[in-house]
C-alpha cells in the first residue's frame, strides 16, 4: 500500500480516483489521495432520550465517565473494541454516526451484569446495551440471522391468510434471506417426488401456488393479530 | 477607649463582614475600611443570582450581613476609603486612611479578596471579540435579571457552552491554581439556565470535575440528573464564529479522542479567582508576605491560622487563596476572635 497510514483511517473517509487527469497531468490512483476530516461537528441532543425509552437505557444520563463498566466487561477482555463507556458517551451527547460504526459488535454483550454490580451511578449499562441493540434493530441497522428471516416469512403467511403454505414458505424465506431458488437438494428433492408421479399431490401443490388458500372467515383477524404482536413488541422494548 | 479596644478590619466582603460582627459580639470596637462605595464585596458589587449552596439570593444573604454590622454600635464604617499608611506593631497600630482620618487599633483584619480573572487573558476563548462570549459573573447578571437571551441579537439560546478553569490550573498565564468553587458555581449556573429557559441545552467542557464535598450530588450530580446538563471531557482551544453567527467551540473531546468544532449560542467562561490585584500595594503597606501565586501568606498553619507574616495582622477569606463564602466567612470568624483573644491576652500582660 502506498500509504500505509490508511490502515489507521476509516475507509470511508479516503477519497480516491482510480483515473484521473488535472491539467493535463496524470495523477491516477494515490497521488489524488484525499482524506476527509474526523472532525465532530454536531450533537443530536435528543438521540439519549430515544434510547431512555427503551427498556434497560432509563439511566444512561447518570453517566460520569469513570469507565469501570468497561473495566469489569467480559465482552472487552475478549476484544478492546467492545467499550460500553465509550458507547454511552456517544448516547449521551448523540455521536449517532460514531455508534453506529459499532453496531456489528454491541450486540455481543452477554449480559453478565458485572458492570451494572459495580457502576458507582447506577446508569445500568447492560440495559444500556440492550436498549442499544434493540434501536439498531428497531432502525434495520443489524442484519437479520437466518432464523429472522424464517420467522417473518412464516408470521407474515400465518397473518396474511391464517394458514401456512409449506412451497411459499420456503421460496419467501429464500427470497427474504437472497437464497437461490434452485439449490441442489431443491432438485434431489423434485425428482424423486416426480419418480412415482403423484399426480393428485402435484396438481394440489400448483393449485395452492397459484390460489393461495385462505383460512374461511379470516375477516380482520389478521389486522388485528399484526396490532397486537406490535404492541407487545414494544411493551417488551419500552417497558 | 484605647488602641487596644480596636480592631481595624480592611475590606467589608463575607469574610470582612463576618470578623466585623464577631469582634462586636465580644465587646470590642471594629472599624471597617472598604474601598467601594457600598458594602458587601464580590458578591454584591459583581452582583452575583443564587449563592452556593444555599440557594439564597446573594443580595438577601450578603445583606443580612451587611445590615448586621451597620445595626451594630460597636462597629463603625469608612466606605470609599484605603489604608495607605500603617504604623506601630501589635497591640498599637496607627492606619492613615486616603480620606485622611486615623485609626489607632490593636490589631488589623485583612479581608481584602481576590480579583475575577480577566478572560481577556485568554483571547482564544473569544472573550472581547463577540458579543455572546461571557464570563460567569455576567451569567450571574443575566439570571439575576430572569432572562436568558444573546447579547448579540435578544434571541433564546439553544445552546450555552460553560468552560471550565478560565484563568485556572493554566501554567501558560501563570495561574497555576484550582479555583476551587467554579465547578460548583457552573453546575448551579446550569440549572438555573434551564429553569428560566427549558428550550436551552447547556453543555459543561470540563477537564476534572471538582465539586468538593456535599456539593458532589447537590450540585453535579442534580444538574446532570434533573436539569440534564451535558458534561464534555474537552478542553477547548478555540472559540470562533460561524458564518450563520453562532459560536464554534473547536476542541478535543478526550474521551472519543476527535477533534470537535460544535455550534453553540453562548459561550460562558468559569473565570477562576486571581489574587487581589492591590495585593502588592497591600503587602507594601501592611508589612506582610505574599505567597508564590500572589496571595496573602499565612505564618503558620496549625496553631495561628490566620495569622499573615505580621503579628499582629491577620487574614481571612480569599485573600488567602481561592475560596467560598462559606469558608470565608468561617475564617472571618476564626481571624476576629484570635484578633479578640490576642488583644485580651496583651492587656492582661500590660496590667
Amino acid at each position: 500500500m502506498a500509504i500505509h497510514e490508511k490502515t489507521l483511517i476509516d475507509p470511508d473517509r479516503i477519497l480516491q480516483h482510480d483515473h484521473l487527469v488535472v491539467d493535463g497531468v496524470d495523477v491516477s490512483g494515490s497521488w489524488n489521495t484525499m482524506i476527509t476530516p474526523r472532525t465532530l461537528t454536531d450533537y443530536e441532543e435528543h438521540f439519549e432520550e430515544i434510547i431512555q425509552s427503551y427498556s434497560g437505557g432509563e439511566n444512561v444520563h447518570r453517566c460520569w465517565q469513570c469507565g469501570s463498566c468497561t473495566n469489569s466487561c467480559t465482552m472487552y477482555a475478549q476484544n478492546v473494541d467492545f467499550n460500553p463507556r465509550y458507547w454511552i458517551y456517544l448516547i449521551r451527547l448523540g455521536l449517532k454516526a460514531e455508534l453506529i460504526k459499532d453496531k456489528d459488535i454491541i450486540w455481543q454483550c452477554v449480559s453478565c451484569n458485572k458492570c451494572t454490580n459495580i457502576c458507582p451511578k447506577d446508569v445500568r449499562p447492560e440495559g444500556v446495551m440492550k436498549a442499544t441493540a434493540h434501536w439498531l434493530e428497531d432502525n434495520g441497522l443489524t442484519p437479520k440471522t437466518l432464523s429472522t428471516h424464517f420467522d417473518e416469512e412464516f408470521t407474515h403467511q400465518c397473518i396474511e391468510y391464517g394458514r401456512i403454505e409449506d412451497t411459499e414458505v420456503m421460496m419467501g424465506f429464500f427470497k427474504r434471506s437472497g437464497q437461490p431458488m434452485v439449490q441442489p437438494w431443491i432438485v434431489e428433492f423434485g425428482k424423486r417426488l416426480t419418480k412415482h408421479l403423484p399426480l393428485g399431490q402435484l396438481a394440489k401443490m400448483g393449485m395452492n401456488t397459484v390460489f393461495r388458500p385462505k383460512t374461511k372467515s379470516w375477516g380482520k383477524t389478521g389486522e388485528v393479530l399484526a396490532e397486537y404482536v406490535k404492541a407487545q413488541k414494544e411493551a417488551a422494548h419500552h417497558g | 477607649m484605647s488602641a487596644q479596644d480596636t480592631v481595624l478590619v480592611v475590606g467589608a466582603g463575607p469574610a470582612g463582614l463576618s470578623a466585623a460582627a464577631t469582634i462586636a459580639s465580644m465587646g470590642k470596637k471594629a472599624v471597617i475600611v472598604e474601598k467601594e462605595d457600598i458594602l458587601g464585596g464580590a458578591p454584591i458589587i459583581s452582583g452575583y443570582a443564587k449563592l452556593v449552596p444555599s440557594g439564597e439570593w446573594a443580595k438577601d444573604a450578603i445583606g443580612r450581613m451587611v445590615s448586621r454590622v451597620e445595626g451594630d454600635g460597636n462597629v463603625s464604617i469608612h466606605k470609599s476609603a484605603k489604608v495607605t499608611q500603617v504604623v506601630g506593631e501589635a497591640g498599637n497600630f496607627t492606619a492613615t486612611l486616603s480620606n485622611g482620618d486615623k485609626v489607632e487599633a490593636g490589631a488589623i483584619i485583612l479581608g481584602t479578596g481576590f480579583t475575577h480573572f480577566d478572560s481577556i487573558n485568554k483571547p482564544e476563548w473569544g472573550f472581547g471579540t463577540y458579543e455572546d462570549v461571557l464570563t460567569t459573573t455576567q451569567m450571574e447578571q443575566m439570571v439575576t435579571a430572569g432572562q436568558i437571551r444573546c447579547p448579540s441579537d435578544g434571541r433564546v439560546p439553544e445552546r450555552v457552552a460553560i468552560l471550565l478553569c478560565v484563568g485556572s490550573r493554566d501554567r501558560q498565564i501563570g495561574r497555576e491554581w484550582c479555583s476551587k468553587i467554579c465547578c460548583t458555581v457552573s453546575t448551579n449556573l446550569a440549572m438555573e439556565i434551564k429553569e428560566i429557559s427549558p428550550s436551552t441545552d447547556v453543555f459543561i467542557y470540563y477537564m476534572d470535575i471538582r465539586t468538593f464535598g456535599l456539593y458532589e450530588d447537590k450540585f453535579y450530580w442534580k444538574s446532570q440528573e434533573e436539569y440534564k446538563t451535558k458534561f464534555v471531557k474537552a478542553r477547548i482551544a478555540e472559540v470562533t464564529k460561524s458564518p450563520d453567527g453562532r459560536l464554534l467551540v473547536k476542541g478535543e473531546d478526550t474521551l472519543v479522542k476527535r477533534p470537535i468544532v460544535i455550534p453553540m449560542d453562548i459561550v460562558v467562561h468559569a473565570i477562576g479567582m486571581d489574587p487581589n490585584a492591590l495585593n502588592p500595594e497591600i503587602a507594601k503597606t501592611f508589612g506582610i508576605g505574599l505567597e508564590k501565586h500572589g496571595f496573602i501568606d499565612r505564618a503558620e498553619q496549625y496553631t495561628n491560622s490566620q495569622g499573615t507574616t505580621r503579628k499582629g495582622i491577620y487574614v481571612c477569606g480569599a485573600a488567602t487563596g481561592p475560596e467560598d463564602i462559606d469558608s470565608s466567612i468561617a475564617q472571618g470568624q476564626s481571624a476576629g476572635s484570635r484578633a479578640v483573644a490576642d488583644l485580651y491576652g496583651q492587656q492582661k500582660v500590660a496590667s
